[in-house]
């Protein structure tokens, strides 16, 4: 094969060229099977997305129930929300939870609350706040379906619900409107304090499955494309 | 059988004496206590609610009652509340009553208590109550649960601007519970150690959600309720009801503010009762409800409409007849038919309204931003003739219709457009004419105005001008001028032309507008002020023997400009005045107008010319004056270029100030105030064309100032700055008249000499006769005696220098300096000897010198004629005198120190004399050859010194120190 000058230098441009596209070619940018890296990110940003998206809506939302519950140091007994799936837990224990039960009790927590905001949206007065809670739980259903993914990934099972202890959400007869006001704020803050622990939760988890240096420098220069 | 008829009689009379007992018995109080009393608690409606029975009733008896009920709260003596409660009570009966509690039921314990007493007429006063029932205890606290702190009433619906007490109750003693309504802290009463009470007073409505009370301890323990404020509900308004077809009744009204809390109360319900029928309907909505007509021919109706929600209940009514609320259903099929120019049909159905009913339509006809309406009574179908339309116009036409025979409301409106068809222009433009005669030929502009929309009747194309002249009648010219242009220029000859304009749009032309031009270029008027009114320049002419088939008033919008937009009015023959107004005319602005009369033939002769301003304004510049003729006593001021015509008012005069330093005015001035405050004289004329003032009566050597302005009927021109002026000396011309001939004639006799110089020198003083050029010696030579010769005088060789001291000048005092010359004062005579005495004796003789006191010169270099006085200390300084520059260099020096100290040895120099240089001989060969005396019989150089600096004034006494070269003949001077 004859070789002229001009020739290798267009060979050494394609060369370069397809170097430097090289990260940007996903068969190439792995060091073999992904793992559960990617959706572990990607929840890492729906819990990150969903907090930001939370905290408009729990201002309309309070707001449209008045004060005392749209003052920033307003601070209830939880009275009737009880029910609702704890996230606030002992640092060590937390520390000590292992993968399987930490996305395992992230799963129910959602699913939980999921039910819970569904019920609160039947009950909205206003059209638009409906649209909003409808929307949110859209972003919630969501970010369920993804964690089912990383337990999925990971070989777990997801937890399965035991028949008839579905969670509802609806206005006890006995309970006051305002215990019920103080439910819905419950409710609102209980899940952004679990988007706080997930968003946690899935960058410990990322930290854990991150692969070795190299792929990771890899990883980074195909962000710049 | 007798025995069975005692028994019979005896039975009876025992029965009736039972009956009559018990009618005795029946006639006195009875003690009928109250019995079985249950006190009950309904908390949503915050009530208490008792029940109990009168057990001592005989069988169906009825007895008019009255119950007293004692209600006390936390303990029994505590009485709230004393109600008589009045009623009929049956055999058996279980009664009931209500009432409503302030404060929640919950917060506090409640007692109640009850008697009776018969209420019968027939029992005569006194009568008296029966015994109490027990106290019964209502205690709701008990049931509350096991929270620590609880607040009432729950969820309560209240009505906007009620009064509603919250209780709180405090399972421990030491709690102090406040309360906050919407984050704000509320004022609470103490009812008992464990229950406060807040009054709320005048509750607003905030949000549908309710208003959140908030309770708590401070203990991390909280709880509220939510008060439900609804709005107040309101009577419908506007309620009414109307039929389109006699088969429906369409009733609407205003319900008003919506009362639907989401959580607590549904919005109010509406409902229509109609009494006549008896029917009702619940409205599904909350402003409309339609009603079925039934088919028995009910004429009236009776409308109830009821508006309702948890806490109140209101209603309207109406009554009508049917036929009375008809409202036809809007027309529809809306066609318009043989549309022309200027007509159109407009047709149109309407919804059956019965067998017989007439409606009543109206029809507005939109166009041309006007509106035009026009009425109809119709049966079915509609139809009516536009007629008057303008031709190719876009109009709109709507129609509605009511009930003839019973009015009630007109239906909507429904509408169409349609547009007219074209049509030639109805009328001539209006055409007019300028006309300006050169020689030989004569331009006309033609102008003409844009037609109106109403005769154009479509876009105007063109124009078309013809032109005809008179003169060669087959002579025709057409010129096609293209729309929107609204003139043309044309240039004809001096003959007589009848010029035809028409206007053309796409379907014809217009009538045509004609004029005649000739060649005669009309009389001159003169021009005439015009009158200004409020309405604009009011014109009148004198009417024309003659027969004038009209007359045209032109003027020019923007006199100014250049076209200067000419306008003209045309008027009949029969018009001598008219009153010309324009938004265009703008104060200050001069407009000339030109009345014309239009002959039979159609040519325009002028008549009048008038001119005015629509205001007049004051001068708003000045004129430029010139100022001449500049006498001690006066000066002429002319202001010739001034144009009266170009400004901003008839110029009535000029002022005239004048300043001047006396302050007083002159005859015919008087005294005014300026602007700027300052005092002046005003000199007023009264001529706008006189354009020159001569002021008069002025000092000689006195400074003026003047200044002219204008004045029209408005004011005078701006204040602008004074001219300065100042008359000159009074015998300045006389110098002037003596001195410049004297001048004159001096310069002559200069000339005169100058030309004549050389005579004069000749005469006056002829030059010294050179001896070697004198005739003489080539007399002598000729006579060939060659040692007869001429005594040269550089052969005298000096042999001594005698100095000679006068005692009196022994000082040298030089002007700008005191320095004396003490210290060098000579007192003896000294003898400088410039050549060796006796051994160069031999030399030649003694030198000619020339000393001449008047002119201090000096030429050292000479260095045998200088008068130099030798300080005996320092004779080597005659040497450094002997070169010119030396010498000029002390001069300089002499010159530069002659305001300070000036050194001894050089006080020399004052004594220079006039010396003769030879011509021969430079400067080099002086400095090498110093003593040598050159020619000294011609003066060469006369060397200037400055007076002060070279030579002692005259009448000092300082005698000069001189050194003198001696001779034995005498100096020559």
């Amino acid at each position: 094969m004859d070789l002229r000058a001009g020739d290798s230098w267009g060979m050494l441009a394609c060369l370069c060229t397809v170097l430097w596209h090289l990260p940007a070619v996903p068969a190439l940018n792995r060091t073999g099977d992904p793992g559960p890296g990617p959706s572990i990110q990607k929840t890492y940003d729906l819990t990150r997305y969903l907090e930001h998206q939370l905290r408009s809506l729990a201002g309309t939302y309070l707001n449209y129930l008045g004060p005392p519950f749209n003052e920033p140091d307003f601070n209830p007994p939880r009275l009737g929300a009880e029910t609702l799936p704890r996230a606030t837990v002992n640092l060590e224990v937390w520390r000590s939870l292992n993968d399987k039960l930490r996305l395992t009790q992230n799963y129910e927590a959602y699913s939980h609350l999921l039910c819970y905001l569904r019920g609160l949206n039947r009950q909205a007065a206003t059209a638009e706040l409906r649209r909003s809670l409808a929307h949110f739980c859209t972003s919630l259903q969501g970010l369920l379906g993804s964690i089912a993914g990383v337990m999925a990934a990971l070989g777990y099972p997801l937890p399965q619900p035991l028949p008839g202890t579905e969670p509802t959400w609806s206005p006890d007869p006995a309970h006051s409107d305002f215990l019920q006001k103080m439910d819905d704020f419950w409710l609102l803050k209980e899940l952004q304090t679990w988007l706080w622990r997930s968003a946690k939760d899935f960058n410990r988890l990322k930290k854990k499955m991150q692969p070795p240096a190299a792929a990771v420098t890899l990883h980074l220069e195909a962000h710049g494309f | 059988m007798a025995v069975f008829a005692v028994f019979q009689t005896t039975f009876l009379l025992a029965l009736l004496s039972w009956r009559t007992y018990q009618s005795e018995a029946l006639s006195e109080p009875l003690p009928l206590t109250p019995e079985s009393l249950k006190v009950s608690i309904n908390s949503t409606q915050q009530c208490l609610h008792l029940q109990w029975s009168v057990h001592s009733l005989a069988y169906h008896q009825e007895l008019k009652m009255v119950f007293q009920i004692e209600i006390s709260r936390f303990n029994t003596s505590n009485v709230i509340w004393v109600e008589n409660y009045s009623t009929t009570v049956k055999w058996k009966q279980v009664l009931h009553w209500n009432w409503e509690s302030e404060l929640p039921l919950e917060c506090a314990t409640h007692f109640v208590r009850i008697r009776s007493m018969v209420d019968n007429a027939r029992i005569p006063e006194p009568r008296s109550w029966s015994s109490w029932s027990s106290w019964e205890e209502v205690d709701e606290r008990n049931s509350l649960g096991h929270g620590a702190l609880f607040v009432f009433p729950k969820d309560k619906l209240v009505e906007e601007g009620s009064s509603v007490t919250i209780c709180s109750i405090s399972r421990s003693y030491q709690n102090n519970v406040s309360c906050l309504l919407e984050g704000v802290q509320m004022r609470g009463e103490q009812l008992d150690p464990n229950v406060s009470a807040f009054h709320l007073n005048n509750v607003p409505f905030i949000r549908e959600t309710g208003t959140n009370i908030f309770c708590t301890t401070g203990r991390g323990d909280g709880t509220g309720t939510v008060l439900f404020v609804s709005k107040v509900l309101e009577e419908p308004r506007d309620f009414s009801c109307e039929t389109p077809d006699f088969k429906t009744l369409h009733c609407t009204w205003d319900p008003g503010s919506d009362t639907g809390l989401p959580k607590r109360q549904p919005s109010q319900s509406y409902t229509l009762f109609e009494s006549f029928s008896g029917k009702k309907i619940l409205c599904e909505h909350k402003n409309w409800c339609n009603w079925q007509v039934a088919q028995d021919s009910q004429e009236m109706y009776n409308f109830t409409l009821t508006t309702e929600n948890y806490l109140r209940k209101r209603g309207v009514n109406i009554l009508f007849n049917l036929t009375h609320r008809v409202r036809p259903m809007t027309p529809f099929n809306v066609v318009f038919k043989n549309i022309s120019d200027t007509n159109a049909t407009m047709t149109w159905q309407v919804h059956s309204i019965g067998n017989y009913s007439t409606l009543f339509c109206q029809i507005e006809l939109h166009g041309e931003g006007k509106v035009i309406q026009h009425n109809v009574s119709i049966k079915v179908n509609g139809n009516y003739l536009l007629s008057e339309l303008e031709p190719d116009t876009q109009y709109m036409a709507q129609v509605r219709c009511g009930d003839a025979n019973h009015f009630w409301k007109w239906s909507e409106w429904i509408g169409k457009n349609f547009s007219t068809l074209e049509a030639a222009p109805s009328e001539a433009p209006d055409v007019w004419r300028n006309v300006k005669s050169e020689p030989g030929y004569q331009t006309v502009t033609l102008f003409w105005k844009p037609l109106s929309k109403s005769h154009a009747n479509e876009k105007i194309l063109f124009y078309n001008v013809v032109i005809e002249n008179l003169d060669e009648p087959s002579k025709l010219q057409l010129h096609s001028i293209p729309a929107p242009a609204n003139g043309t220029k044309l240039t004809l000859d001096q003959c007589s032309y009848q010029i035809h304009v028409t206007a053309n749009n796409s379907v014809g032309t217009s009538p045509a507008s004609v004029i005649v031009v000739s060649g005669d270029t009309g009389n001159k008027v003169e021009e005439e002020r015009v009158n200004v009114t409020e309405d604009g320049f009011s014109m009148s002419w004198k009417p024309q023997p003659g027969d004038v088939t009209g007359y045209v008033v032109e003027w020019c919008d923007h006199p100014r400009d250049l076209p200067c937009d000419l306008q003209w009015e045309k008027l009949g023959p029969n018009t001598t005045s008219t009153v010309i107004s324009s938004d265009a005319f703008i104060p200050g602005v001069r407009y000339n107008f030109r009345i014309y009369g239009i002959s039979t033939k159609r040519i325009a002769y002028l008549l009048e010319q008038k001119t005015g301003y629509s205001q007049e304004l004051a001068p708003s510049d000045n004129p430029q004056v010139v100022m001449s003729n500049l006498t001690s006593h006066s000066f002429t001021l002319s202001w010739k270029d001034y144009s009266t015509e170009s400004q901003p008012g008839f110029i009535r005069g000029y002022h005239v100030y004048l300043k001047s330093k006396e302050g007083e005015c002159h005859p015919g001035f008087e005294k005014a105030i300026l602007p700027d405050d300052s005092v002046s004289c005003k000199y007023k004329i009264y001529n706008p064309e006189q354009k020159t003032f001569v002021v008069e009566n002025l000092q000689p050597e006195s400074f003026y100032e003047f200044f002219v302005t204008p004045y029209t009927s408005v004011g005078e021109g701006p204040l602008d700055a004074f001219t300065k002026v100042t008359t000159p000396d009074e015998h300045s011309h006389l110098l002037i008249r003596i001195i410049l001939p004297t001048v004159f004639c001096v310069l002559l006799i200069m000339i005169i000499c100058y030309l004549n110089s050389q005579w004069m020198k000749e005469k006056c003083y002829p030059d010294i006769p050179d001896p070697y050029k004198s005739s003489v010696l080539s007399l002598i030579k000729s006579k060939e005696n060659p040692r007869l010769t001429i005594m040269s005088v550089k052969d005298c060789i000096p042999d001594a220098i005698e100095v000679i001291n006068k005692p009196e000048g022994s000082k040298i005092q030089f002007l700008g300096s005191r320095n004396s010359l003490t210290d060098t004062e000579i007192t003896q005579p000294a003898y400088l000897y410039l050549l060796p005495t006796e051994k160069n004796s031999s030399g030649p003789g003694p030198c000619i010198c020339f000393e001449n006191f008047t002119y201090n010169q000096a030429a050292s270099n000479s260095g045998c004629c200088g008068h130099v006085p030798v300080p005996p200390e320092a004779p080597s300084q005659l040497g450094l005198l002997t070169s010119p520059e030396n010498l000029l260099k002390v001069l300089e020096n002499n010159y530069m120190n002659s305001l300070g100290e000036i050194p001894a040895g050089e006080t020399t120099l004052n004594y220079v004399s006039q010396l003769v240089l030879p011509l021969s001989r430079d400067k080099d060969s002086l400095q090498t050859d110093p003593p040598v005396p050159a020619l000294c019989s011609e003066y060469k150089m006369q060397m200037a010194i400055p007076l002060g600096l070279a030579s002692p004034p005259p009448n000092e006494k300082s005698s000069v120190s001189s050194v003198t070269l001696l001779d034995q003949g005498e100096p020559h001077h």
